[in-house]
């Protein structure tokens, strides 16, 4: 069953004065035609600036397209920016409620996950102390914690798992995992080969802004490597 | 790619934003975010105050300060003996700082937010609107300073009180619709963000802070120069205000008031709907 679908969609970068001086050709994503099914995994992969996050985001509804139409089916959301948001003079609790009422979830839907982040932030008696007393670590936890506490029926991704000591990270991964097989679709950008290749059933491969292919994602993995290659031989 | 199948059971994500339809969506957009506006607001103003060993009291402390200030020199410089001067200054440091808050904040939210603009979905105006209803909240909490003025000159209160919430909301719509009108450019030409900021500071000797609608009309009588200073929106509301607590009428003419009625509406419909049209955009990539 079909849950989000993308027609054509393109999406232009606003450019600087800078750049507009310079006559610097403008950066450009599309156009796009996808569709996405329940209960799929789908990776997006590519270089730095081949447009990953921004299809994310276009497709998150953070960004307008300048052109084509996306439709979809139920709640959508997206996982990236883990903290931003947070007021160092509020408490953890506070922090809990504000960051997550920016994500979109209601005070209900919240106090129902609280007992949850609070166990999975590991903070203890520091989640009532103002987070200005947190180390970066202690950040992190806090904002993963919160961000993986929800589930949409499309989860959107974008590379949240860098957070945190190296134990906290193994142990966000697997929140990650928890979370995928408890969302309907994921569609994930993440520079982890070995997670993506194990959890996704299929891959899109960007570059500058277009898709190159989908598909199995060994093949996909094959393909991208064979660019980097070509390019770095060039 | 994938089987198509139940193409008719989907959504569109995003429909083409009407203009006309601005005014009443800032309600509608802002309603169904109310939960988030007020932790935005506890978030403003705890930040602000829950450090100072006063907290709170700041918001009376502040503008009480400031009124005596400006009187003070005011008194010594114009040579004013005017029991209500305080007072009079007082209501017009409160009026004045609400609109240039509400103004200069909202022409810089798209800007001050960019980094939440970048994972979440929710309408940009809400944060402009928390900003609007903080500021509104702590000019409220800062009448209570006339307080004293009030006893000790003998004024008595009377029912126009009332009326206090709707002038101060029409200063903070006002100044907010300003800034909502400016919010987007100002994303692409930072210098209005300073433009602003300068005709701020302009704003608050143009404005009737420290001169009254009385010494206005004197110097101007009827002429072409009365009926532009009402272009200034928060002539009539602060004058409104002044006359309510300070127990007078300032015979503001029936031109003043449509003039000022058309300004607000000129403001709010304008600034909504740039902002409704053209906020979204204005993020990507910021």
């Amino acid at each position: 069953m079909r849950v989000l679908e993308l027609r054509n969609v393109s999406l232009t970068y606003p450019q600087s004065r800078f750049e507009k001086k310079k006559k610097m050709i403008p950066s450009k994503i599309g156009p796009i035609d996808l569709e996405f099914n329940d209960s799929e995994i789908v990776g997006i992969i590519g270089r730095n600036g081949s447009g990953k996050s921004t299809l994310l985001r276009i497709m998150g509804g953070v960004f307008p397209p300048d052109e084509g139409q996306i439709r979809l089916s139920g709640t959508i959301s997206l996982l990236a920016g883990v903290g931003v948001g947070f007021n160092k003079n509020l408490t953890g609790l506070e922090n809990t409620y504000l960051y997550a009422s920016l994500m979109g979830w209601r005070r209900r839907e919240i106090e129902s996950k609280l007992d949850d982040i609070i166990n999975f932030s590991e903070l203890g008696h520091h989640f009532e102390r103002p987070i200005k007393t947190y180390s970066s670590g202690m950040k992190a936890r806090l904002g993963i914690s919160v961000a993986t506490a929800f589930k949409p029926d499309i989860l959107l991704i974008d590379e949240v798992l860098g957070v945190g000591d190296a134990s906290f990270r193994k142990k966000s991964e697997r929140r990650v995992k928890e979370m995928i097989a408890g969302s309907g679709t994921v569609i994930i950008v993440s520079h982890s080969q070995n997670f993506m290749l194990e959890l996704c059933d299929r891959i899109i491969l960007m570059e500058a802004g277009e898709i190159v292919d989908v598909g199995d994602p060994a093949e996909m993995y094959k393909i991208y490597r064979k660019i980097l290659h070509d390019d770095s031989s060039e | 790619m994938v089987a198509s199948g139940n193409a008719s059971r989907l959504k569109r994500m995003w429909s083409k934003k009407k203009m006309q339809n601005a005014p009443f969506a800032l309600f509608a957009e802002n309603y169904e975010h109310r939960e988030l506006i007020s932790r935005l607001i506890r978030r403003d103003l705890d930040s602000r105050f829950r450090a100072p060993l006063l907290g709170y009291s700041w918001a009376i402390i502040e503008p009480l300060l400031l009124a005596l200030v400006y009187s003070f020199v005011f008194g010594i410089i114009v040579g004013r003996s005017d029991p209500l001067y305080p007072a009079i200054v007082m209501i017009g440091v409160i009026g004045w700082s609400l609109f240039s808050r509400c103004m200069t904040s909202t022409t810089k939210t798209l800007t001050s937010n960019a980094s939440l603009f970048q994972f979440t979905k929710i309408p940009k105006s809400v944060f402009a609107i928390s900003n609007m209803l903080t500021n509104l909240l702590l000019s409220f909490i800062s009448l209570f300073a006339l307080i004293p003025f009030i006893y000790l000159n003998d004024l008595s209160l009377n029912t126009g009180y009332i009326l206090l919430p709707i002038y101060l909301f029409l200063l903070a719509i006002t100044g907010t619709a300003i800034g909502l009108l400016i919010a987007p450019a100002a994303v692409r030409i930072p210098d209005l963000v300073n433009i602003i900021q300068f005709l701020s500071r302009v704003g608050f000797f143009l404005s009737p802070v420290m001169w009254t609608y009385q010494m206005l009309s004197s110097k101007f009588g009827t002429g072409d120069y009365l009926i532009l200073a009402h272009l200034n929106p928060v002539i009539v509301p602060i004058t409104k205000m002044r006359d309510i607590i300070l127990n007078q009428n300032s015979d503001i003419p029936d031109f003043g008031l449509y003039i000022f009625g058309g300004t607000v509406l000129f403001f709010y419909l304008a600034g909504t709907m740039i902002f409704h049209v053209k906020s979204s955009k204005m993020v990507v990539g910021l």
